[in-house]
């Protein structure tokens, strides 16, 4: 018998995605309909994928199955940004949803769980394909997962996976302590840990620049580029998420998972191939070697942040502590900055600045990695700025990249000026890209999980962040220490300062 | 009509164009290009119904497109225009523009047509020529502009003779050409639910039992039904099974069938749907014949060598000779 199908083209055909249902734990919160149920459906807009396909809602919530539909019907027609409901796709997408209501407690729940897969399978002929998707309060996560396995719903006669939101644990000993009880259910190699940023198109795209072109490899390193720095500002408050906020903070909800993943991205290794284990070795060895900080290191090289009120475009904006759901003396920091250095022969010594942070300027994730200038300067420069050779990747909004260089000034003389080629990846491809949500949701379908967060990873930012987070609680800041609306505390531009660097305003 | 055509001038249209187009809008204008796509089509050729194709194919792989219009017989004649298309991404106010020269030719120009088109081709860039006259492919003319392509794009199937033009092809891909045929890209769907059938571990075991594939056509399939089956027959000879298959006419259409002892998987096409038939299940899906701005889509997201094409190619012009034979 033939192992492969002699009929495949890959070059041609689209990709295969097999049947299957997702089960999605929280059906009916925010992330799944702003988020879940727009990617799902965008995907069948486009026939990405299966006939057979279907989705189970599980929430406390008693519903039909009818109710449910139009409950998602409601969610895609509000959050579907590029995508008009169509009365045809939606009919034939809405006969796969089905919604199974009860307690997360309640072992009677997975059993419901389990005969609503048994009559799917017999009427969509799933193949016995699950994926379960924990869209829930992060504290339910094992119970979920313990739930499944005592259903024997971990197993059968398909493929059975797991997507879990991070956060995954808030510390090196919780993280483990999660993993060990997912484990029990399921393999390691069914476990996709969801880092959205790492399915954004431009993230994705850091690896065909890095990896697809030879030009800029060879200055990748130490001896070129003089710091790199990664930042994922956000305009916006806590938005009514004040209470759940004020438990995670800065640190712990972006630099943790998110921007760590973008360091890693930015200063991995080339892999030896594109397969997913090649990867994520790759990613994690360089979380690996980033250097864990003493409480010394951290007091000099982190700066925790917390925005005040201020007003704002002639609109007064609250402060953190005075929004609502949140104590009035928290100790939540809302911006966080931090100096990382990686201990590997290509990164020794580049200080590697990340910052996040809520109510800042504006709403930019971006990388700049700023190259050494040249030994010595031949010519008047308009500009004082001695940095100017700076690769801009940006990641949102206005994805693309830009290289900044100088340029000579028209006219008589040798005055130069520093001038920006841009690159805009919306516009230079006219076609729309996949959101992340879409990107990420069908790869755990086809089962590729390069763009997931594999144990090991998870472990490494911990470890790299815990010290960071064990200093912030023993020693109090006077927040609040930045204005709402600015680019953060100045203590964060005197980071930088002691190394003669100063934090670019994008 | 005029007799020449200032490649330096065109580009400095273009260039005018652009600096007018940024004058005017807030917004700015993003000049886009990924490839220049070389168009080559008879002036019978519907130039609305060919001007939609082109704009509807830019977002995916913007462009500077040369269309050059064949004008036949007459006297020497060589005549340009130069004008953008542009469009707004949703939810973006820039504009991004891609440029379009359209270049008129009568046959007696056609040897003037290489120094014209070279300097306009985008430097460093793929070039990619779609030559819609079956007429041209044949004239000596041709090779030179075909070689200053990076994939030539042809479609056999709008031949007057199916069976040269497969082998034209197939002897231009021996001699290291990049070779696209449209014929060939309409199969994908066709290609594409044969391989969805064998994905299936069962329906795959039983793919030893198959000794046999024929392929049945009607007018207009020649070429379609070499591919197929020269196709089918090379993917099951991957595997250690050596089938010659059989072509053959039928009224209308185009059918596929590879069967064995008790099994068998029929593709046909009835309408506008493809009807798959694994023994006695049967299974039938939406097939509308793809528009050329399908195929082109597909052939231009590959700027490389195509290797189960130009195998399918070779073996699919030995079926046309040994048709062409027996005809």
């Amino acid at each position: 018998m033939p192992n492969e199908n002699p009929f495949q083209d890959p070059l041609r055909f689209e990709r295969q995605v097999p049947e299957c249902v997702i089960v999605i734990f929280g059906a009916n919160g925010d992330l799944t309909k702003r988020k879940l149920l727009p990617a799902l459906y965008r995907l069948a807009f486009d026939r990405r994928l299966a006939a057979g396909f279907a989705i189970v809602g599980i929430s406390r919530t008693p519903m039909t199955d009818d109710d449910f539909r139009e409950k998602m019907r409601a969610s895609v027609e509000q959050f579907s940004e590029d995508t008009k409901l169509d009365n045809d796709v939606w009919a034939a997408f809405a006969r796969g949803l089905y919604y199974v209501s009860g307690d997360i407690g309640d072992a009677g729940l997975y059993q419901r769980l389990g005969e609503k897969l048994g009559q799917i399978e017999s009427e969509r002929h799933t193949g016995g394909n699950v994926l379960f998707y924990l869209s829930t309060q992060p504290s339910q996560y094992a119970p979920i997962s313990h739930g499944i396995g005592a259903a024997g719903l971990g197993k059968g006669t398909g493929w059975r996976r797991l997507v879990v939101e991070k956060p995954f644990g808030h510390d090196l000993a919780s993280a483990r302590e999660l993993t060990d009880r997912l484990h029990e259910v399921f393999d390691e190699t069914a476990v996709y840990r969801i880092d959205h940023y790492l399915g954004k198109e431009t993230v994705q795209n850091i690896l065909a620049f890095r990896f697809g072109n030879g030009i800029f490899e060879p200055l990748w390193n130490r001896r070129y580029v003089n710091h790199v720095q990664i930042t994922g500002a956000e305009e916006i408050g806590v938005e009514g998420r004040g209470a759940y906020y004020q438990e995670a903070g800065a640190l712990d909800d972006m630099i943790q998972n998110h921007l760590l993943q973008v360091m890693a991205t930015i200063a991995m290794e080339p892999s030896a191939s594109f397969r997913a284990t090649s990867v994520r070795d790759e990613r994690s060895k360089l979380l690996r070697s980033i250097r864990p900080m003493t409480a010394d290191e951290v007091r000099q090289n982190a700066v925790a942040g917390q925005y005040g009120p201020a007003r704002i475009g002639g609109k007064d904006v609250p402060g953190f502590r005075q929004e609502e759901g949140v104590d009035a003396n928290s100790q939540t920091d809302t911006y966080a900055a931090v100096t990382f250095f990686v201990d590997n022969w290509r990164w020794a010594g580049v200080p590697f600045y990340v910052r996040t942070g809520k109510r800042l300027a504006k709403r930019v994730s971006e990388i700049a990695i700023q190259f050494n200038s040249a030994p010595l300067h031949l010519f008047n420069q308009d500009s004082g700025d001695a940095g100017v050779n700076l690769l801009i990747l940006r990641i949102q909004p206005e994805e693309g990249i830009s290289l900044k260089f100088l340029s000579k000034r028209p006219g008589s003389g040798m005055t130069l000026r520093p001038v920006s080629m841009d690159f805009n990846y919306g516009s230079s491809f006219g076609e729309r890209s996949p959101s992340a949500y879409e990107t990420l949701l069908l790869d755990a379908i086809v089962g590729d999980p390069t763009l997931y967060t594999r144990q090991d990873m998870v472990e490494a930012s911990w470890s790299v962040v815990e010290p960071i987070q064990n200093a912030w609680r023993e020693n109090k800041t006077d927040f609040p220490n930045y204005a709402a609306g600015s680019w953060g505390p100045a203590a964060a531009d005197e980071m930088l300062a002691r190394r003669g660097h100063v934090w670019r305003k994008p | 009509m005029s007799a020449t055509v200032a490649p330096d001038a065109i580009l400095k249209e273009l260039a005018a164009l652009f600096t007018q187009q940024g004058k005017e809008g807030d917004a700015g204008v993003l000049r886009a290009c990924s490839m220049t796509l070389l168009v080559m089509a008879e002036a019978a050729d519907d130039a609305s119904a060919l001007g939609e194709t082109i704009a509807a194919l830019m977002p995916e792989h913007p462009a500077r497109t040369i269309l050059i219009r064949l004008q036949g017989e007459g006297e020497r004649a060589l005549s340009q225009r130069v004008y953008q298309q542009c469009w707004k991404p949703f939810g973006q106010r820039q504009q991004i523009c891609c440029e379009q020269i359209e270049i008129t030719a009568s046959d007696a120009a056609l040897g003037d047509l290489p120094s014209v088109i070279l300097p306009l081709a985008v430097p460093d860039l793929p070039v990619m020529l779609w030559c819609r006259s079956a007429r041209l492919a044949r004239r000596p003319e041709f090779g030179e502009i075909a070689g200053m392509a990076t994939k030539v794009v042809m479609d056999s199937a709008a031949a007057t003779d199916c069976a040269d033009a497969i082998q034209r092809m197939a002897d231009a891909v021996r001699r290291g050409g990049i070779l696209a045929d449209l014929a060939w890209t309409r199969l994908t769907r066709w290609r594409e639910t044969l391989a969805r059938v064998f994905e299936n571990r069962d329906t795959l075991a039983r793919l030893s039992e198959v000794d046999s594939v024929q392929v049945r056509f009607g007018p207009g399939y020649d070429t379609a039904a070499w591919y197929l089956a020269a196709w089918a027959a090379n993917a099951l000879a991957t595997v250690g099974q050596t089938v010659t298959p059989a072509v053959g006419r039928q009224d209308e259409s185009l059918r596929l069938e590879l069967s064995g002892g008790a099994f068998r998987v029929s593709l046909s096409r009835q309408d506008d749907r493809l009807v798959t038939v694994v023994n006695e299940q049967s299974n039938c899906t939406n097939l509308p014949r793809p528009a050329d701005y399908h195929l082109m889509r597909e052939e231009l997201g590959i700027v490389r060598r195509d290797a189960i094409f130009e195998e399918t190619l070779a073996s699919a012009a030995r079926l046309a000779v040994s048709s062409s034979g027996q005809s």
